[in-house]
């Protein structure tokens, strides 16, 4: 009989918990998909050349994508002090890691798209309501309330940028594609983390959800045209906003938030 | 779902279930000897096997070494999620998130 020493389905609940949030676990998972990879590209990965209009949307986008990722990380970075164990600690300090790269391959990008001041691009085309949502992020995570910033980062922003990345990704060019690569391999977890983290605190506790649902309703307007809107330019499939309305959905729904 | 809900076993060692020798297929994105347990999905128009589950969370299909039945606890490593087996509407095994 074949005995496998390693099958994580055996896991006992705890096992599996602090094996997932360690940062022993994200070096292994990461070594996997960003070696080699400078920037998040393949050094065999050819370059295309983009028309003008391709390329100042790819801009536009990039520069909200930056956005985001400055809103991630700023706010990974406030939750690591909140989160109420070692272990969370431990995964939002991953987090803090892959929201800082992440930023960083998009500020390369636009430099190789020809942007020789990317921060005073990401201030020109920033979305004045992904600002606005920033701000309320970081509002609700200087209060020191882990659960809203978990909510509204690890659930609202990572659950959208991971759909929107992915659907991007598939209609990208060579290079946008690979550092896209990379990215989605990252909020897959910070995606889940946030889910599964408010999901066993709302089971024991489910009287968070009527906050929660509160600041879903604040917040939602702010991101859901943003992403929308990166999807059009993008020139993602038409009926990517459904995609992305459904997927987001889906998550509200298994955390009892509708 | 919460835990409470669900009383079954982890994929356990039942004899009576078919046997899988996985093989990693390109999923890099746990550490290396948990890669053969989860892969990249092909869309809808992927078939999986008997003991291959969709996670709902981040859509990886996680794998196990037995054929998986309904009751089965399984974990999806790379979005960090444990769901059990059930079956779906369409008859099909499916994964659902337990908190």
């Amino acid at each position: 009989m074949i005995v496998d020493d390693f099958d994580p389905h055996a896991l006992a609940e705890q096992d599996f918990l602090d094996e997932v949030h360690s940062f022993q676990f994200w070096f292994d998972s990461v070594e996997g998909y960003l070696s080699d990879r400078p920037y998040g590209r393949l050094e065999t990965t050819v370059d295309e050349q983009l028309d003008d209009a391709r390329r100042e949307r790819l801009i536009t986008t990039l520069c909200n994508y930056s956005v985001g990722e400055t809103a991630a990380l700023e706010g990974a970075a406030g939750l690591v002090q909140l989160a109420p164990d070692r272990n969370s600690k431990i995964f939002m300090a991953t987090q803090v890691a892959d929201e800082a790269r992440h930023l960083e391959v998009f500020l390369h990008r636009l430099r190789e798209l020809g942007v020789a001041d990317p921060e005073r691009e990401i201030e020109r085309r920033a979305q004045p309501a992904l600002v606005d949502f920033k701000g309320a992020l970081l509002d609700l995570i200087g209060e020191g309330d882990w659960q809203a910033g978990v909510f509204a980062q690890n659930v609202i922003l990572e659950t959208m940028e991971y759909t929107v990345f992915r659907l991007h990704a598939a209609t990208a060019d060579p290079v946008t594609k690979d550092v896209l690569a990379g990215v989605i391999s990252d909020e897959r977890r910070h995606a889940g983390f946030g889910e599964n983290d408010l999901g066993r605190s709302l089971a024991v506790d489910p009287s968070g959800r009527i906050r929660l649902r509160e600041i879903r309703n604040q917040l939602d307007a702010m991101v859901v045209g943003v992403f929308e809107g990166a999807l059009a330019d993008v020139g993602a499939p038409a009926d990517s906003s459904s995609e992305l309305a459904g997927e987001y959905l889906d998550t509200i729904e298994r955390l009892g938030l509708t | 779902m919460t835990d409470t809900d669900v009383s079954a076993p982890e994929v356990g060692a039942d004899p009576s279930r078919q046997r899988y020798e996985l093989e990693e297929t390109g999923f890099k994105e746990v550490p290396k000897k948990w890669r053969k347990f989860y892969r990249h999905w092909g869309g809808p128009l992927d078939t999986l096997a008997p003991n291959e589950v969709i996670c709902p969370v981040c859509k990886v299909v996680i794998r196990a070494t037995r054929e998986l039945r309904p009751g089965d606890k399984v974990y999806c490593m790379p979005c960090m999620s444990r769901m059990v087996v059930v079956v779906g509407e369409n008859g099909r095994l499916e994964a659902e998130v337990i908190f």
